[in-house]
């Protein structure tokens, strides 16, 4: 295989989406400056789903429910066909999200997109956090996506939906006005997975007391329900809430006073060296192994301290390190990777009649596949090891869906070959493709290859 | 030979769906089921200290208003009123619930903790889980209800994996191709090769209405064990306890689902119930006193169960350590007084008779509670 196309196949598999029709061409003139080009934020429209629509489609719904229980509690049926309308927001964002990613000319933009959002895992549930929750992403994560990481930490750790979502909402200072009067006290949640899963790392050096200061310095650190004293909603500071005095954290003493608090302990966790070698090891875990070189790491991580947690710089380190395009296919794509990438190779886009219903359907068959959109269930996020996603359900699930999708697709799959592996295509699967009984059949054995799932 | 090699041997043809296959008396062969509470239940909300003033005094917002209703055991303890089919068993000598139990772990991370309790190592290792150990030196097969090998069930036995879904399968030519196709690709073969047995077994049930509560998990947990040569153990998950808010709402929902699914179990196993033990644990309990939400926040000691026919019930065990502060684990959780892994060996070697050195294997350094858990033959 020549060099060349080898890297070309990296690029557009271990690092994007899989390749579209005319992306290998567009890779192919110099790979890597290819990915350092699309080291842009996504941007995402507003008008799909911002705050201030979260909160009216919350209002509505809140509504509909109360209007229920009265008809119901006079003997009335309730009115059918009206749709809560927080669920056809989040319908939306997810929809947005997802076309945006079978369509992208920057998908490794997207794949880091994808990183941090699932390193800041929401799961959504209930009314608000399902309302709320699947504007995180493009709020906090997407403006900051290539800046300073001290600058997306900030974002998240103040968007309702990730104070809403690990508690600290209602989290109250025992010594604040607020807590003094009316009792209530600390929600340690939030601060618990600050440190262990959003900067420091579970090994990063913290104990039981760094927990309950950090709970501490940002306890009245809630969202406002837009009623009378408070009407701007979204995230507040209530320093009645917050707990007061100074707070030690890891060794270093912080005396500031009400909101800044919190703010600079962030500040500092962001740029602490625990959280460069964790995150740096994360993300060549995310993209390259499961047993990360240590060299690499070591590279990302000197940048992320020399540059004070400049994501760009330390994804250039990355891209640039030998041990970036080691010719071993050692990850298995994740469900969300496999189907996008299946899609983008079969040419579906938004618009396309025929495989309406594999758009319509992402959800569900992500679902199936067990990686549903803002469903990891747990603060983690999803994994993304190998062996999280190589089960034999897993695989029997992937085979299921090839088959529906290329039953409705027409594509020669030698062109799709060529398209998306190039020169990386086995000789085996180049023999079974070519024997298949159908252009169907050879699409899907395609597909399903070791070198398609792998990357 | 194990199923999963004639198949293989049925090669990359057609496959022969109908291998006559039966090993004699495998439906008698004692069954094990695992059950993981993944977020940290609230076990002082599960079984309840009634006897212990504390309990008030530290958790009123979560205890008032069960604890009246709550379903009495033996010395001062009683089971959340939502759990009546459990009570039901505890009444037939079918429940152990066995309180004040820790996993050994020394964190309060739910991940890191979840990796102890399902690796059972002195050092984590996420290659090698207790229950593969153990059913290797059982000689037997396993199962885990879920997408992909959960860390508890990974090893040197390949252990299959089923979870519902709504896709149609797709037909048995593609199959065969692919055995052919994934024949350098030793992982995959063997994945494939697992799916069409375990789908095979399953038979219509994959059309019945796929659900993943965890009702309808332990229902087809159960269906794949009564088979004629289902797995030996198998293991299934629930989540949801991570409870720093609303508790009492929350582990009333919680409790309800846990409770009808270990039901499920004991209905749709029959006979082989009388085999069988459910061992069921989480990854650590949580704070003696409430939070400032209603709920609490991670802790230490907990509880778990054991079910089944096979199991000599009808008692509450393990030693109670007392909530009052100064009795308290760094001074905010329950103590642990035994090891989770010192029951469960305990479990293993009289209803598998795994010996002493096996045990050491499954569980180093871990010595098995001296106590009969499992009823004699």
């Amino acid at each position: 295989m020549q060099k060349q196309d080898l890297e070309v196949a990296i690029a557009v598999n271990r690092y994007g989406l899989g390749s579209r029709p005319g992306e290998w061409q567009a890779a192919k003139r110099d790979p890597k400056q290819w990915l350092l080009d699309q080291m842009v934020s996504p941007q995402f429209d507003p008008a799909v789903g911002n705050l201030d629509m979260a909160y009216d489609a919350l209002a509505v719904s809140r509504d509909m429910k109360k209007q229920k229980k009265q008809m119901l509690a006079q003997g009335m049926e309730a009115e059918k066909g009206k749709n809560d309308p927080t669920k056809g927001l989040q319908r939306n964002l997810i929809r947005d999200g997802f076309e945006r990613s079978l369509m992208t000319e920057q998908p490794f933009s997207m794949r880091m997109f994808d990183f941090f959002s699932n390193h800041f895992s929401i799961t959504t549930g209930g009314n608000v956090l399902g309302a709320v929750g699947p504007l995180l992403e493009r709020e906090a994560i997407a403006p900051n996506l290539f800046g300073r990481f001290e600058h997306m930490l900030l974002a998240v750790e103040q968007h309702p939906a990730m104070l809403v979502y690990l508690n600290n909402e209602k989290s109250i200072g025992p010594h604040s006005r607020m807590g003094k009067k009316k009792g209530g006290g600390l929600n340690e949640n939030l601060a618990r997975e600050i440190l262990e899963l959003h900067t420091l790392g579970v090994d990063g050096g913290y104990d039981l007391d760094d927990i309950q200061q950090l709970a501490m310095a940002i306890s009245g650190w809630s969202v406002s329900r837009g009623r009378d004293k408070e009407p701007q909603q979204g995230f507040i500071f209530r320093q009645y809430g917050h707990e007061p005095g100074k707070r030690e954290i890891l060794g270093t003493s912080y005396s500031q006073q009400g909101v800044k608090q919190g703010q600079a302990v962030l500040r500092d966790l962001a740029k602490h060296p625990s959280t460069a070698r964790f995150i740096s090891q994360k993300m060549v875990r995310y993209f390259i192994s499961d047993e990360p070189s240590s060299d690499l790491v070591d590279a990302m991580e000197n940048t992320w301290m020399q540059t004070g947690g400049n994501i760009k710089a330390v994804t250039t380190t990355m891209l640039g390190h030998e041990d970036a395009w080691a010719p071993t296919l050692e990850k298995f794509k994740t469900p969300r990777e496999f189907v996008i990438s299946c899609l983008r190779a079969c040419d579906v886009t938004p618009g396309s009649r025929k495989t309406a219903r594999f758009n319509k359907q992402f959800v569900g068959t992500l679902s199936a596949m067990g990686q549903a959109p803002f469903k990891a269930g747990s603060p983690a996020g999803y994994s993304s090891d190998n062996e999280s996603w190589t089960g034999a359900d897993a695989l029997m699930k992937r085979i299921d869906w090839v088959s529906q999708l290329t039953d409705r697709v027409k594509r020669d799959p030698i062109k799709v070959a060529q398209q998306t592996l190039g020169d990386s295509l086995s000789e085996t699967t180049r023999l079974a493709v070519s024997r298949a009984e159908s252009r169907q059949q050879g699409l899907a054995l395609l597909l399903l290859s070791p070198e398609f799932q792998r990357r | 030979m194990q199923r999963r090699q004639l198949l293989r041997l049925a090669g990359a043809g057609m496959l022969s769906w109908n291998v006559p296959f039966a090993l004699a008396g495998q439906t008698q062969r004692p069954k094990v089921i695992w059950v993981l509470l993944r977020g940290g239940m609230d076990s002082l909300h599960c079984v309840l200290p009634l006897a212990d003033d504390d309990l008030m005094r530290q958790r009123e917002g979560i205890v008032a208003g069960v604890a009246d209703k709550a379903l009495p055991l033996e010395q001062g303890f009683a089971l959340h009123p939502a759990m009546d089919n459990m009570y039901k068993l505890y009444g037939q000598g079918e429940l152990i619930p066995i309180v004040a139990t820790g996993s050994g772990a020394e964190t309060r991370s739910h991940f890191r903790a979840q990796d102890f309790i399902e690796c059972g190592l002195p050092e984590l290792n996420h290659d090698s889980g207790w229950l593969n150990r153990a059913v290797v030196a059982h000689q037997g097969e396993g199962l885990a209800i879920a997408h992909s090998i959960p860390v508890s069930l990974r090893g040197d036995l390949l252990a299959k994996t089923w979870f519902p879904d709504s896709l149609p399968p797709a037909e048995d030519d593609l199959y065969a191709r692919l055995q052919g196709l994934y024949q350098d690709d030793t992982l995959l073969h063997d994945r494939l090769m697992d799916g069409l047995e375990t789908r095979d077994k399953l038979g219509d049930m994959k059309s019945s209405k796929a659900s993943q509560r965890f009702t309808s998990l332990a229902d087809s947990c159960a269906r794949l064990m009564v088979q004629a040569d289902g797995p030996d153990c198998a293991m299934l998950e629930m989540g949801g306890w991570d409870t720093h808010n609303n508790a009492q709402f929350r582990l009333n929902r919680q409790f309800s689902e846990l409770d009808a699914g270990i039901a499920r179990m004991k209905r749709l196993l029959g006979t082989q119930w009388n085999n069988t033990v459910v061992m069921v644990a989480s990854e650590f309990g949580r704070t003696v006193a409430e939070n400032g939400t209603k709920g609490s926040d991670h802790g230490t000691g907990g509880a778990m169960f054991l079910a089944g026919g096979a199991v000599q019930g009808g008692r509450v065990m393990g030693d109670w350590p007392g909530l009052a502060k100064s009795n308290q684990f760094e001074g905010r959780d329950l103590r642990p007084t035994t090891d989770v892994r010192a029951w469960m060996a305990a479990t293993l070697h009289q209803h598998w008779q795994l010996s002493e050195s096996q045990l050491q294997n499954v569980f180093p350094g871990i010595s098995p509670v001296d106590a009969r858990l499992i009823k004699r033959v």
